[in-house]
């Protein structure tokens, strides 16, 4: 075990010693605040913009007033059943829905300093101002009916701004069918009448007596928290996986190529050694994602803090991930699969003599990696999907898959089978792979040289 | 007295069709300086790394200290191989420490003892200078260092002078010496003669993947016999016209405006008895020289003047007449 650690040691200062490291540490959480930072300034910055619409009457200027003040109320209510997850009153959750229906309004209508559009054009360009609630502010846009009748005409010297005009679109349709309803004797109401009175679909969770009796049946975050949670760690083995490859190969090769394989083979088994240079690619990228994850988290508190009650947001995640039945098949899936794919990846480093050599395995390294990434996706959306059941028993998707399938409860005797599966898988890629390695930084074999190397691998000795 | 620090017994490896070492028996007693002599492709490193445990033989077998090579018994071995290599972005200090460590010192133990070599080597200077950052004799020399740094009883060193210039060649025949005066037993590869003539009191010869000699230098001066070397005028066959004469004429591996034999003398007769020999045979001399017996004609008269040929090109040497 010595000896393994003072390889670890060895490599794990080396990467961490490195500056790029130190740049990849800092770029995640760096990105992380700087994005979150733009998309806050940028939401709270977005401008509320005057438009105004020129008619006689109302009709046209209070129909998009009325679909505006529907997607405020849909938001409104959003944020409403988000509140039901924490720790709030009525009436702070009244508040908080107020809130956020009043914050999502962008547009706001004036009276049309002008009939006409020539007379419009200086309010359009910004040359002229007009007053509103907010001030004295350009005219951003202004509809007016065609001379014929048969459209709204929507002027605006920023066509790219498309939220207004599609507003206003979806509330003349709306106009159009109420209108139609009315001739028809049904009433200027009638849609919406219709619209109330359609049945609601409310979602339960079926449990045991016992368990309902306590829990209820209701949908919680606490029913979603454990597929977002074993989808997280599914996605983040592959994350880490992904990011091995280049450390694995280039760490290999660096050392071929600074010849040291005979001094180190030495001093230490060959076994000690991988597991030294495993462990410590490991560790590196273990620390960094721990780091962003630690970061994540901490962000996390921080914006739960800042919310009144928001605290119990994060509390059905941090339940889900502190639950055995999760966790621990997913830390030995976790485990197998990193070495499954580690032990692949630095024995084809071996065989690489150069960088170019290893960017030609790199392609179908990615490749091999994307069918994962598949099936965590499908596996995500349907976990019972009879294709996830048959790629779970197969050992290049077990690790994720078997993660993935945990919070849906399967059969004990698939799980345990198939973490045997994956424990026999990894231990014949150990040995396989530390025969490769052994062929190619002992004997000087190459990547060409493959057949060869098994050829020899398997030769029996003599004597 | 205890184990011998190696033994070899009829080891031979084979890559494919090719046989890089074939029945190789070697014996290294305790305290021994044996030189380990051969071209280029000779197989010197495949046996050093079959006598490591680095490479397993196909057949025949290695016994390191009494035991088949391995981890325990390897921590007693200082071995330094024929492609060089270190971690380019550690320290000298760090390097030493690192493989001072891996061959069982403590932490402190390992500091202490690279900073030690490295002050004893002039290099207290380079303590924190990165590998990358020193010349390739420099980093030879660290190597080197590395090598020594658990004081091991038994040194293996593949082509240890290569790369080296002359003052470090002469600066690592010492630490050589004195080495072997701490009581560290040597075995030394080398493709170059004179440093073998200069250190071992035992050589071994390789050629093809043979062993060819395996003995005291003064038993390779005997086998050899005294020696004369005559140049002629290109194209005539020296060996032909002496041959009558009872004496035995090679051509020298040397390169020159006239073609060089050396005349092996039989016991009783002089370089004056092969000289006249010559001039009565009526060979057109251009060139005469007693010759003093070198390992490199040794290697020549043993392997022949293919391998002897190759032998020179390998060391770069050229020719004296």
């Amino acid at each position: 075990m010595r000896n393994v650690y003072l390889i670890f040691r060895r490599d794990y200062l080396g990467y961490v010693k490195a500056w790029g490291f130190w740049l990849s540490l800092a770029a995640v959480p760096l990105f992380m605040l700087i994005g979150g930072t733009f998309a806050i300034f940028a939401a709270k910055s977005s401008p509320v913009r005057y438009y105004a619409v020129v008619e006689s009457g109302s009709v046209y200027a209070d129909a998009i007033d009325a679909e505006f003040a529907r997607d405020e109320a849909d938001i409104g209510n959003q944020a409403r059943d988000m509140a039901e997850g924490m720790d709030l009153t009525d009436d702070q959750r009244d508040q908080l829905r107020d809130n956020a229906a009043a914050s999502s309004r962008k547009f706001i209508r004036v009276p049309a300093p002008a009939t006409a559009i020539d007379d419009l054009r200086p309010y359009l360009l910004g040359q002229q101002l007009v007053s509103g609630p907010l001030g004295d502010k350009p005219l951003f846009a202004v509809f007016i009916p065609s001379s014929d009748g048969t459209s709204l005409e929507y002027w605006s010297d920023d066509v790219s701004v498309s939220g207004l005009r599609w507003q206003a679109e979806a509330a003349m349709r709306r106009l159009a069918r109420q209108q139609a309803f009315s001739e028809a004797g049904l009433g200027d109401n009638f849609l919406d009448t219709v619209d109330d009175s359609a049945l609601t679909v409310p979602a339960h969770r079926i449990r045991t007596v016992a368990e309902q009796t306590t829990a209820g049946s209701a949908v919680t975050m606490a029913d979603k928290a454990p597929v977002y949670v074993a989808g997280g760690l599914a996605y983040f083995l592959w994350l880490m996986i992904f990011s091995i490859i280049q450390y694995l190969l280039m760490g290999t090769i660096e050392e071929r190529s600074n010849k040291i394989f005979d001094t180190l083979l030495t001093s230490v088994k060959l076994p000690e050694l991988l597991a030294g240079k495993l462990l410590a690619v490991f560790a590196v990228t273990s620390t960094m994602m721990l780091s962003w994850g630690l970061f994540a988290f901490g962000a996390s508190l921080f914006a739960t803090s800042q919310i009144p009650g928001g605290a119990s947001l994060l509390s059905p995640f941090l339940a889900a991930f502190a639950n055995p039945a999760i966790i621990i098949p997913g830390l030995i899936s976790f485990l197998l699969g990193y070495i499954m794919y580690g032990m692949i990846f630095m024995a084809l480093g071996s065989l690489c003599d150069t960088i170019q050599e290893a960017q030609t395995l790199l392609s179908p390294m990615m490749i091999l990696l994307m069918l994962p990434m598949f099936a965590i996706f499908i596996a995500f959306q349907d976990p019972g999907s009879p294709v996830i059941d048959i790629a779970s028993w197969i050992p290049v998707f077990t690790p994720f898959l078997l993660i993935l399938r945990m919070p849906h409860n399967p059969p004990m005797w698939e799980i345990i089978a198939q973490m045997l599966i994956m424990a026999v898988t990894a231990a014949t890629i150990l040995w396989l792979a530390t025969k490769v390695y052994r062929a190619g930084a002992i004997h000087g074999a190459g990547i060409g040289d493959l057949g060869g190397v098994f050829k020899r691998m398997f030769r029996r000795k003599k004597g | 007295m205890g184990q011998p620090p190696l033994v070899m017994r009829h080891a031979t490896k084979r890559f494919g069709a090719f046989t890089a070492v074939s029945d190789l028996s070697l014996d290294v007693p305790e305290g021994a300086i044996i030189g380990f002599l051969g071209p280029n492709g000779a197989g010197k490193s495949t046996s050093l790394r079959m006598a490591l445990g680095v490479m397993q033989p196909d057949s025949g077998s290695v016994s390191l200290f009494g035991k088949p090579p391995e981890i325990s018994t390897l921590k007693r071995v200082g071995f330094l191989p024929e492609e060089r290599g270190l971690y380019k972005k550690m320290t000298t200090r760090a390097t030493i420490e690192h493989f001072a460590r891996l061959k069982g010192f403590t932490a402190r133990d390992a500091r202490a003892r690279a900073i030690e070599l490295l002050d004893m080597s002039g290099l207290s200077e380079l303590k924190a200078t990165r590998i990358s950052k020193l010349s390739k004799g420099m980093a030879q020399k660290v190597q080197i260092l590395s090598t020594l740094a658990h004081r091991p009883d038994f040194l293996i060193l593949d082509e240890p002078f290569s790369g080296l210039d002359p003052v470090n060649q002469q600066v690592l025949e010492d630490l050589i010496r004195a080495e072997h005066e701490r009581g560290a037993t040597i075995l030394f590869s080398t493709h170059v003669m004179e440093h073998a003539e200069r250190l071992c009191d035992r050589i071994v010869m390789m050629a093809r993947g043979r062993k060819v000699f395996d003995g005291t230098l003064n038993e390779a001066f005997n086998a050899l016999g005294q020696g004369a070397r005559i140049a002629v005028s290109e194209g005539f066959d020296l060996a032909a016209a002496l041959a009558p004469k009872g004496f035995e004429a090679h051509r020298a591996p040397d390169k020159g405006p006239a073609d060089a034999w050396r005349i092996s003398l039989r016991p009783g007769t002089g370089a004056q008895d092969a000289l006249r020999a010559a001039i009565e045979a009526g060979a057109p001399i251009v060139g005469f020289a007693p010759e003093e017996a070198r390992l490199r004609d040794v290697f020549v008269s043993l392997v022949g003047e293919a391998d002897a040929a190759a032998l020179v090109e390998s060391t770069g040497e050229g020719a004296t007449a």
